[in-house]
């Protein structure tokens, strides 16, 4: 018995101390390369980069005194949270009444629906990008697209949000299943039997002790949006050279023109040589990312929101 | 009142055969079985969490066996009593009125009323998760009562509490059902705890109602040998009747019944009584095998030529290994119709 004890202990003290160590060395990665944050100067100035991004726009040139001088970053930052939070709506709207469905009634294809969804999960972005690429540039998706007048690939909306939607679905709803499946059911069944309707049952016993778990939910959709790079770079492409559709002035007037995902333009920065400017885009998710899963937590632990 | 009708279900696992149960105005009705005979099943379809492939139930007259949970106006009380962890004990008990939509104030005068009844102001504003078991059944059932249903369901509510606090609560249950005047079904596997409560006793095996009863004529008249083994009837035999006697191997009792051929023989362990002489009718002699001391009698083991389990008071001088005669009244040897 003690030497059980003993064992755990050890156990406890080596896997603490291996992963204090892989935080503290990254954090001091990460830390010690932050002046590149203040760079001013392009480090390599290759003829890709005009040839690619266009004379006017010699970015690391323009950039002199810090990244969030440039429009590009900005941009990039106004198309990243407005598109994800789009998608986080549609997943959360969509995704919600989905899980509580799979967790409450008996559905005679729930295990085929959870497997798709869920093997969506472990698949690479890449892949999820040429399905989406297969799906919507052939058949009847093709058919529609050419009906409505415009194209889902290689647009804002819907291209990015349906990229950035598969995944941030797929994960939203395997949460808020878990979120459903962990309130007993009973709870809705004596609400019910008490002479209240299925909705006031979900809305007044359901909801709020699924609360946590929904804002787990949201949390980890949206953040994995926002994270979502092979099936964003895949479906649309970099948007530096978006062609001109019957949306072009919206775009530019809600300043999300020529600018890139974020995710994406960290990629694009460091494949044409801006290194730092990859470096200063990643800070920001990080950041982002970070503060806004901390704020998260919070409300939903205190419940404000509800 | 509640009359269940012809009710039969496939649930995959558990079903339900032939239902056919009438509980009047103001009765308690205590479901018996073991595990997996479908009590909890039978629950479930009364208060409307499944529907079932055939049958009828209604309430106070009212056919429900179409409506939605909400429309039956059944209360029931869950195993693990469901008290919603979200609200306090007074919201909890409020709920099922709110959802009626009555003013406040009557809201207000209900539950007070139903939680001084309950003995239960003192927890008025706690919520469930800082309430004993046998606190979380008052609140429970208090939540049920206030919407005054036309039935009370109950599934095993006794099971979570221990031994003590659950005679204690036994009795409350059936002096609040007395006291609301309510229609109570109760289901349990536990048959002191049913005989605690219950006015009469259904018994069900393999999703049946084997027997329906008071107490005494269960006891008395068992419908089977699966009756006779569940309510405790320990000295069962396989014998053959003639009509005036039955013969269990060498040994023969006098009985009259109407059976012949192969039967089960079945006497109540309390109903064999010890003698002093020998010579009597139904009087057999045996040896004192074991004894067992149990809180309010001493169960004794006695071979005669056949074992039997006999019940008597607890100071006796009876040791292991002493000759007793013991007589088994005609009228107390319970014969039923061997189907096998």
């Amino acid at each position: 018995m003690s030497g059980n004890k003993a064992n755990r202990k050890a156990f406890k003290a080596l896997f603490y101390s291996f992963a204090g160590f892989l935080f503290l060395y990254s954090l001091y990665l990460f830390l010690s390369n932050l002046d590149q944050l203040f760079v001013t100067e392009a480090a390599v100035k290759t003829r890709e980069i005009t040839d690619v991004w266009g004379d006017d726009r010699e970015i690391m040139n323009q950039f002199a005194g810090g990244f969030w001088k440039d429009p590009y970053f900005w941009k990039s930052l106004n198309l990243t949270v407005v598109t994800t939070l789009i998608t986080t709506l549609i997943a959360s709207i969509v995704g919600i009444p989905t899980a509580y469905a799979l967790s409450r009634f008996r559905i005679k294809a729930k295990s085929i629906v959870e497997i798709l969804f869920s093997s969506l999960i472990v698949m690479p972005g890449s892949v999820i990008g040429i399905c989406l690429i297969i799906m919507f540039n052939y058949g009847p998706l093709w058919d529609l697209q050419n009906a409505l007048g415009f194209r889902f690939a290689h647009s804002l909306f819907p291209g990015m949000v349906i990229a950035s939607l598969v995944l941030s679905f797929a994960l939203g709803l395997s949460a808020w299943k878990a979120a459903f499946d962990s309130v007993n059911p009973r709870f809705e069944q004596v609400a019910r039997s008490l002479g209240s309707s299925r909705w006031r049952a979900f809305r007044t016993v359901t909801f709020p002790l699924a609360k946590s778990g929904i804002i787990a939910g949201i949390i980890l959709a949206w953040t994995r949006a926002m994270a979502e790079f092979s099936a964003v770079l895949f479906f649309c492409g970099t948007f530096m050279e978006l062609p001109s559709s019957r949306f072009s002035e919206f775009t530019k007037f809600i300043q999300m023109d020529q600018a890139d995902w974020v995710s994406v333009a960290v990629w694009a920065q460091v494949e044409f040589g801006n290194i730092e400017y990859g470096f200063a885009l990643a800070f920001v998710l990080v950041l982002i990312g970070g503060i806004s899963v901390y704020i998260m937590h919070r409300i939903g632990a205190k419940g404000y929101i509800w | 009142m509640i009359e269940i009708s012809n009710l039969s279900s496939d649930l995959g696992e558990f079903h339900l055969r032939d239902i056919n149960l009438t509980v009047n105005q103001g009765e308690y009705l205590a479901v018996l079985g073991p595990t997996g005979a479908g009590k909890t099943v039978l629950i479930e379809y009364i208060v409307g969490i499944y529907k079932p492939e055939q049958g009828s139930i209604k309430v106070n007259g009212e056919e429900v066996t179409e409506l939605f949970m909400e429309e039956r106006n059944i209360g029931y009380v869950p195993q693990d009593y469901a008290l919603f962890p979200n609200l306090n004990v007074g919201r909890n008990i409020s709920y099922g009125l709110e959802a009626r939509r009555m003013p406040p104030e009557q809201i207000k005068d209900i539950v007070s009323d139903m939680i001084s009844r309950l003995k239960i102001d003192y927890i008025r504003h706690r919520m469930p998760l800082h309430l004993s078991g046998g606190e979380k059944q008052r609140v429970a059932l208090g939540r049920a009562l206030a919407t005054e249903p036309g039935v009370l369901l109950l599934d095993e509510p006794l099971s979570a509490l221990d031994e003590n606090l659950r005679t204690e609560m036994a009795r409350e249950l059936r002096r609040i059902q007395r006291s609301v005047n309510g229609t109570f079904i109760h289901v349990c596997h536990n048959f002191e705890e049913a005989s605690e409560v219950a006015d009469r006793i259904a018994i069900m095996n393999e999703g049946r109602i084997i027997q329906v009863g008071t107490l005494s004529e269960i006891m008395e008249v068992p419908a089977n040998e699966f009756v006779a083994r569940f309510v405790k009837t320990q000295n069962i035999f396989n014998g053959v009747s003639d009509g005036s006697c039955v013969r269990i191997g060498e040994t023969e009792i006098v009985k009259e019944n109407s059976h012949t051929g192969n039967v089960i023989v079945a006497i109540r362990p309390d109903n064999i009584e010890i003698v002093e002489n020998s010579g009597q009718e139904n009087v057999f002699t045996g040896v004192v095998e074991s004894k067992k001391l149990k809180p309010y009698f001493t169960e004794i083991f006695v071979k005669a030529d056949i074992p039997l389990l006999v019940l008597c008071k607890k100071e006796n001088s009876f040791k292991e290994g002493d000759k007793i005669n013991i007589r088994i009244p005609q009228e107390k040897v319970i014969v039923i119709k061997n189907s096998e």
